[in-house]
């Protein structure tokens, strides 16, 4: 569904941009950031702090349109084909990859040009209090004992279903999956013990407080301050970190100076500490990354993907 | 409790809270009326607005837009036939005939009252029980909703006038049509036939409108012109728009049974995630029609189908409030988007959510209750203009009527794929009229068709035991109900039969 709210933003994007003069430097008219998932969304919930830390470095207002649908390829396609002028940015994660090896769209992260890496979200593995295990080495041993008898609820074919995987591998367990699309419907199930297991990140730590969950383990490089108790799967000997990364690409073709100038905005707003302490509720850490390294890192995680869904026999192209 | 309550309630009649409150009110209640437009859709329009309010402010509004959304499709349901939102179809099986009938202002009224205490007496359940009921709603896993499911869909079936084959045949039909396309699990296209516009499948909303509106509309259409219709239509146009409020009270207040058991429908639904309202109003109206000493006068304009679809489905709220409360966990899409919203205020959701924020959590279930009373007046102050609309010929306002329809089926995606697929549903809905066949089955089976593939494949993903679908305890008195369900509907059918043709005999001697 395309976004009321999306056709409001580009409709004020369009009556001031029209006002601006045609020779001023650039941005010169508000920006717009397609976010390709619904408001309230964990990418929703990451770039909006973003945004208003980036506008007041960029010096004009960015504004958000929630473009949603089909796994998030219909905002994927909007931004592909939108301008390739510096007013058109779109908010990434993991899942361009995945829905482009899996056939569900046919948008590449290569028909964009990488701004910059904003913020990584380390998945955590997550058990129902109805499962008897209470750390990871009980559950470790259980899926030895019981190979395919444990449950994962994911959503197939995305993150939540391909880090569950990464772990199968670096384990050398077997586990069993269960079809639970997003992460409200498999917390429902978890709670009610339907299945045992499932992706989460750090925002459900009330739930795990409350006794209701166990956390068992953080694909982290390094241990969350917030959480401090939850061992990471490398101390645990998985050598496995697990992020998910959301950053800005704009459609190919956008001139060099707008990059630079996008680049630099973005720098400087992950280093503002009020985009920390957004972020930290969001339990996800600030990852900077410049266009370069950020390019680098795409390519590098796009093969990753690549041949992890070849292994799960999920490759459609 | 009651004194966080009254604090609640003492914090909400502030300005500061009240202004969004009522305004949000007010937009769920046009959100709610024009058919196309969601609460969904209604609360995301909303929530950009609410990012620079404070948490509770914000709250409020997308409190007051749930709940006037609710209402607000009983608008369009009693006077066009055509519910405004999902959670009215029910409303348009009595509430139109009664309109036409010449009585559109008690049709309104009766909905509007049972609103509000549908909805109060649901907010007695979040506020007062809503522990224990999350808990019951945990304990369904794919096995429990499958069950669950069939049940709904052999009670609807039951509702049927004619024959209960028709009404099974109608389901059937339903659920096809939730096959084609692309499933649910592994995103493989089914039945495409190689095209494009088959493969995006064919969305609940422009197939609801399709089938209501077209066909209601054709039907009405049809008899333009004919002797008969100048009478009819001097009829419409001195239509009764006055109402006696206290007649319309009593009509409700002397019904507590089935207010409060279309009421307790209605939270059981909404407790449940995944199905919501759309599927509430037409249980809760199965359910009056099987306890009523009259099941026959279904369907003609009895005031007890309004009360019933009314009062649930604003229960409803309430019952999908519940999940969001006890657990921090939405149990729709529109408690999902509210949930969002908490979140970019940085609150945290959760277990621990009401004893953590009490003045929020309280505040929430006073803008709730506060918002019935809200609605009241809106409706109160609109139905003045809105009853009009049954003075229009029909001349008139079918192609008005028509068009607000498609443009409503456009905005969805703004693409041309879903008024093609209205128009196709639109067709198709007629012809089923024609022929005899009920639509809201069709409906019914329309809204659970994915979720009962869903949960299918779920429980043999878990565990592929069918035997379990027995076993276990809910899940097995499901089953059964839904077995007694058409059983009764059998027989209360064939004593209606009897009665009639006793009847009859009398007649001849």
């Amino acid at each position: 569904m395309k976004k009321i709210s999306g056709v409001i933003a580009s409709a004020a994007i369009l009556a001031v941009g029209f006002a601006g003069s045609a020779f001023a430097e650039f941005p010169e008219r508000p920006v717009k950031l397609i976010v390709p998932w619904a408001a309230g969304g964990d990418t929703d919930n990451i770039f909006r702090p973003f945004a208003a830390e980036f506008q007041k470095h960029l010096g004009q207002p960015v504004a958000i349109a929630n473009v949603t649908g089909a796994s998030g390829t219909v905002g994927a396609r909007e931004a592909k084909n939108a301008p390739a002028d510096g007013y058109s940015l779109y908010a990434v994660h993991d899942y361009i990859h995945l829905t482009y090896y899996a056939g569900l769209g046919d948008v590449k992260y290569s028909d964009f040009e990488p701004i910059c890496l904003v913020a990584a979200t380390p998945s955590v593995l997550t058990a129902s209090a109805k499962t008897p295990f209470k750390t990871w080495a009980e559950f470790l041993a259980d899926a030895k004992k019981r190979p395919g008898q444990i449950s994962v609820g994911a959503t197939l074919g995305s993150t939540s279903h391909i880090f569950p995987a990464l772990i199968e591998k670096g384990a050398g367990i077997k586990l069993k999956y269960v079809s639970y699309d997003g992460l409200a419907p498999r917390m429902n199930a978890l709670l009610g013990g339907h299945i045992d297991l499932t992706d989460s990140n750090l925002t459900q730590k009330g739930k795990v407080e409350a006794g209701l969950l166990r956390f068992l383990a953080i694909a982290s490089p390094e241990r969350d301050k917030e959480m401090p108790d939850v061992p990471t799967l490398k101390e645990l000997g998985v050598n496995l970190v697990y992020e998910v990364v959301r950053g800005l690409l704009v459609p190919k073709g956008t001139p060099a100076p707008a990059r630079a100038k996008l680049e630099e905005a973005c720098a400087k707003a992950t280093k503002e500490a009020s985009f920390a302490e957004a972020m930290k509720k969001q339990g996800t850490r600030v990852a900077f990354l410049n266009a370069k390294d950020y390019g680098a890192f795409l390519d590098k995680i796009d093969g990753e993907n690549k041949t992890i869904m070849t292994e799960l026999g999920l490759m459609k192209k | 409790m009651f004194e966080l309550l009254g604090d609640g309630l003492v914090t909400m009649l502030q300005w500061k809270y009240l202004v969004p409150l009522c305004l949000g009110t007010l937009i769920g209640i046009v959100g709610g009326s024009l058919p196309g437009v969601t609460i969904t859709m209604t609360i995301i329009v909303v929530v950009p607005f609410t990012f620079g309010l404070d948490p509770l402010q914000g709250l409020a509004a997308m409190t007051g837009v749930y709940v006037g959304g609710s209402a607000g499709g009983l608008v369009t349901a009693s006077l066009l036939g055509i519910p405004g939102t999902p959670s009215a179809i029910a409303t348009t099986f009595d509430g139109f005939p009664m309109a036409r009938r010449g009585e559109p202002g008690r049709a309104l009224w009766l909905g509007v009252w049972a609103s509000f205490f549908g909805g109060l007496i649901g907010g007695a359940f979040l506020i007062f029980v809503t522990g224990p009921l999350a808990a019951i709603a945990l304990e369904f896993g794919p096995w429990e909703f499958f069950s669950l499911f069939v049940l709904a869909m052999a009670m609807v079936a039951g509702l049927t006038e004619g024959s209960m084959v028709k009404g099974l045949i109608s389901t059937g039909i339903g659920l096809l049509i939730t096959v084609i396309g692309t499933d649910p699990i592994t995103s493989v296209p089914r039945f495409t036939f190689g095209s494009e516009f088959v493969r995006a499948g064919f969305p609940f909303l422009p197939v609801l409108i399709g089938v209501f509106a077209f066909a209601q509309i054709m039907t009405d259409v049809e008899k333009l012109g004919r002797p008969g219709t100048r009478a009819a239509a001097a009829a419409r146009a001195s239509a009764s728009l006055r109402v006696s409020q206290l007649k319309v009270l009593g009509e409700i207040l002397s019904r507590p049974f089935l207010l409060v058991w279309s009421t307790v429908v209605g939270i059981a639904i909404g407790v449940l995630p995944a199905i919501g309202g759309s599927a509430a109003n037409m249980l809760a109206y199965d359910q009056a029609k099987k306890f009523s000493r009259h099941p026959e006068a279904f369907g003609t304009g009895t005031p007890e189908g309004i009360i019933a679809s009314e009062s649930s489905n604003n229960a409803n709220v309430g019952g999908s409030l519940v999940t969001i409360m006890a657990f921090g966990i939405p149990g729709d899409a529109v408690t999902a988007v509210m949930l969002g919203a908490m979140t970019i205020h940085g609150i945290q959701s959760g277990p621990l959510f009401v004893s953590q924020n009490p003045e929020l959590a309280y505040g929430i279930y006073a803008a709730y209750i506060l918002a019935h009373p809200i609605m009241v007046l809106i409706l109160g102050v609109g139905t003045l203009f809105l009853l009009r609309v049954t003075r229009v010929r029909l001349a008139v306002l079918a192609p008005v009527v028509l068009v607000l329809c498609a443009i409503g089926a456009y905005a969805l995606n703004n693409t041309m794929q879903t008024v093609y697929v209205l128009l196709t549903f639109g067709i198709i809905g007629y012809v089923l009229v024609k022929l005899g066949f009920p639509l809201a089955p069709l409906i019914l089976g329309l809204i659970l068709g994915d979720q009962i593939e869903l949960n299918l494949v779920r429980a043999i993903m878990t565990d592929a035991d069918p035997l379990l679908f027995l076993t276990r305890p809910i899940s097995a008195g499901l089953l059964a109900a839904a077995v007694l369900s058409v059983a009764l509907a059998m027989w209360q059918h064939l004593r209606h039969q009897r009665r009639v043709a006793t009847a009859d005999g009398e007649t001849d001697f």
